[in-house]
């Protein structure tokens, strides 16, 4: 099936017919994975610039992993000691990679519309969107996605409880948009202060977070970020914890096959306990080792069109 | 010698019935007579004398805009009196009131001095300044406000930001009551909106921008009607942007408390979607930010039932440099001076008319003349400052070609109905549409 989408932006404009034909592309390139010698040619001479403003390292890293095993030529392009370190603006260094070949640039950035604002200065190049502010990261809600299924086989009428920092949440938001789509019930729990203040045009809201996860497949903590508390959003990194921190006593409210995911990095006695991170039903490298493969998988539709490989 | 015949005529009041023929001679109106029939007569007054016919287009009193910015001094690579006065005229307006928040603040008699004798030397409108409550709009002393009404300040406000102590604000109401002098205030909570970038509500729910929330805007109305109410002084509030601000104005308005309040085209015909449905373009971004539906039903309802005395541009050009950039990182403020009138014409026919022509026209003449003490009728005798109107002409707005230094603005591109056709300021024509 050819791939209708140019850019990736957000997941909030695929149908549930994209989400399975990037899941099931991610299956075939988690077989190539696993082969000794872990390279395909389908983007052999084709260019990737990863542009990250943001300190990243799993999804810096993960993209460029990706684009290496589809013989992708990479160029990493981070803001320190580059030229917008010297006040070149964002406009200028995506054209200049631009004009220098490039098809593709994948950018992380903390302005909300990133993506469509290099859109509209870009001659053509495929935007592929690692993360713009609070808004969106839809290769993270692919990658959780395609855990997900991985894992259980099947999504709809699955319930999934998300919870933490939802207001400045990029994973929070996209999340959504997958798992709706994809038949899921979605639940989210934190404080009120760190939930829209429309939380319901959102997604269901249950502050009470044993409340929010009973009968819950999937448990999605979110990282809780600590200058958030120095905002005055939420009293203490304790109190949270006590209240919202996901541990054996909430997981055990949720389903008895129930997982654990987090996307990573974790704070571990914070919005997530050891014993949980450690246990049997944490998903966390699963969800890295899929962050892989569905990069491969979304690279592979947009630059290669899903055709030849 | 100047002729304008064969117009529609609102002269500050009523539309009159019939066609009319309008004189001017120097900078006042000399006759205004009915039309058709006179040129014969009027043939014997010489050669000098300028003939227009407007073939049924409407005369009006001069359009006044009483929140420019036009970021002179200081700012001049985003507008400055000139060019801001060349947009104003060339937008349907006779007169504007600039801002003080410039760099340095217009907070002195020297300050108001320089723009007064700069906005009257210009070739479009004519430039008003007003001056700012509080030296460097710090909200601590209040300015010389004596002296600087003296040299001309219309009105006196800290906007770009609300006057920042109740203490003060207080003060200067009290200060500038027997002056007669509105003091304007930008309602807003800075505790409340910091680093917001759209309003608070279903769209920054599913977008992640930082919401600012209404209750910014509604607390800082109510902190000034509470001290409009206690010192009785002369309170305007500007741009007001939601329905529940504007229902607290009503019911002050109906206690008789001293107050009037405008609103921004930008508010009566956006909303919060249109951030998303752009593409998060920085056109959209403003302070106070685009609202919802609802509360431009509300704000079209207080037009309506003469809650809102007002429409004000606030005008805000930004030199393309500091505005077309992602959302986040671009200024707030939309520049709109040579589109505003018809916006908002437009905008009315769309919505079948739901109040009367007089009182729309007086939303830009009447109403605002009003808040400033400036007389918009027009009679013989009178300054010949008018705005001619053709409100059914269709133009599309093509922010390249304006006189504004702004270069970006939400309304490019849009097709538009009702467009000024004609500015004539102290009996000059500033600006002719061909």
């Amino acid at each position: 099936m050819a791939w209708k989408h140019r850019h990736l932006v957000d997941v909030d404009v695929f149908s549930e017919d994209d989400l399975y034909t990037v899941l099931e592309e991610a299956v075939r390139m988690e077989e190539v994975m696993e082969r000794p010698l872990k390279k395909v040619p389908a983007l052999r001479g084709k260019v990737v610039a990863n542009m990250f403003f943001e300190p990243s390292t799993r999804t810096r890293t993960s993209f460029e992993l990706a684009e290496k095993f589809l013989s992708a030529d990479v160029i990493n392009w981070s803001s320190s000691g580059s030229s917008t370190a010297k006040g070149e603006s964002l406009e200028d260094t995506a054209k200049t990679i631009e004009a220098m070949g490039v098809d593709a640039v994948v950018v992380r950035n903390k302005q909300v519309g990133t993506p469509e604002y290099l859109i509209k200065k870009l001659n053509g190049a495929c935007v592929m969107n690692a993360g713009d502010g609070a808004r969106a990261h839809p290769t993270q809600a692919l990658l959780d996605l395609y855990t997900a299924w991985r894992h259980f086989g099947s999504l709809r009428g699955r319930k999934m409880t998300i919870v933490g920092d939802i207001l400045h949440s990029r994973v929070a938001r996209s999340d959504i948009y997958a798992f709706s789509k994809a038949g899921v019930h979605v639940v989210v729990s934190g404080p009120r202060s760190l939930v829209p203040l429309c939380v319901s045009d959102l997604a269901e809201y249950e502050p009470d977070v044993r409340r929010a996860v009973q009968d819950a497949d999937i448990v999605y903590a979110l990282r809780i970020q600590r200058e958030r508390q120095e905002e005055g959003l939420f009293p203490s990194i304790d109190e949270y914890h006590n209240q919202w921190g996901v541990n054996e006593d909430v997981l055990s409210y949720a389903k008895k096959d129930a997982v654990v995911m987090h996307p990573g990095p974790m704070n571990r006695g914070v919005e997530i306990d050891s014993f949980v991170a450690d246990g049997e039903r944490c998903l966390v490298l699963d969800q890295v080792k899929s962050g892989v493969a569905v990069r491969m998988a979304l690279l592979f539709l947009y630059l290669a069109g899903g055709g030849e490989r | 010698m100047i002729w304008l015949r064969n117009a529609l005529l609102y002269d500050g009041k009523t539309l009159r019935d019939g066609r009319w023929d309008i004189c001017i001679e120097g900078d006042k109106i000399v006759e205004i007579v009915p039309g058709e029939g006179q040129k014969a007569a009027l043939n014997d007054k010489g050669t000098d004398c300028i003939d227009y016919d407007l073939e049924g287009r409407l005369v009006c009193p001069g359009f006044v805009d009483i929140h420019v910015h036009f970021r002179d001094p200081g700012q001049t690579w985003r507008e400055d009196i000139d060019s801001g006065s060349k947009s104003a005229a060339a937008g349907g307006f006779t007169h504007v009131v600039a801002m003080p928040n410039t760099d340095p603040p217009i907070d002195d008699p020297s300050g108001v001095r320089y723009v007064a004798e700069k906005g009257r030397q210009t070739k479009g409108a004519v430039v008003l300044p007003a001056g700012a409550v509080t030296v460097g709009r710090q909200g601590k002393m209040i300015t010389e406000m004596i002296g600087m009404v003296k040299e001309g300040a219309m009105l006196f406000t800290d906007d770009g930001s609300p006057v920042l102590s109740a203490k003060a604000m207080r003060i200067a109401l009290l200060y500038l009551k027997d002056l007669g002098i509105p003091l304007m205030e930008h309602p807003e909570d800075l505790s409340l909106s910091e680093g917001g970038q759209m309003n608070e509500g279903r769209a920054s729910a599913l977008c992640g921008l930082k919401g600012i929330p209404r209750s910014s805007e509604i607390i800082d109305v109510n902190r000034a009607i509470a001290l409009c109410e206690e010192t009785k002084g002369r309170l305007h509030l500007t741009h007001v942007s939601t329905g529940e601000a504007l229902e607290s104005i009503r019911r002050a308005k109906e206690k008789g408390l001293n107050l009037t309040c405008d609103v921004t085209p930008h508010h009566l015909v956006f909303d919060d979607e249109m951030i998303v449905k752009s593409g998060y373009s920085s056109a959209f971004k403003v302070n106070p930010p685009l609202r919802t539906k609802d509360d431009i039903e509300a704000l079209w309802e207080g037009l309506k039932d003469g809650t809102v005395d007002a429409i004000a541009t606030d005008h805000a050009p930004y030199h393309i440099d500091e505005k077309d950039l992602t959302f986040e990182e671009a200024k707030y403020g939309i520049a709109s001076l040579e589109c505003a009138v018809a916006v908002v014409i437009d905008e009315w026919h769309k919505r079948g008319k739901p109040f009367g022509l007089s009182k729309l026209l007086g939303l830009f003449s009447s109403g605002p003349g009003g808040i400033i003490g400036m007389d918009r009728t027009i009679k013989v005798g009178s300054k010949a400052d008018m705005t001619v109107l053709d409100l059914n002409m269709e133009k599309k707005v093509e922010v390249r070609s304006w006189k504004s230094k702004a270069r970006i603005s939400p309304y490019d591109g849009l097709a538009l109905r009702g467009w000024p056709v004609m500015t004539v300021v102290a009996g000059k024509i500033r600006h002719e549409l061909q």
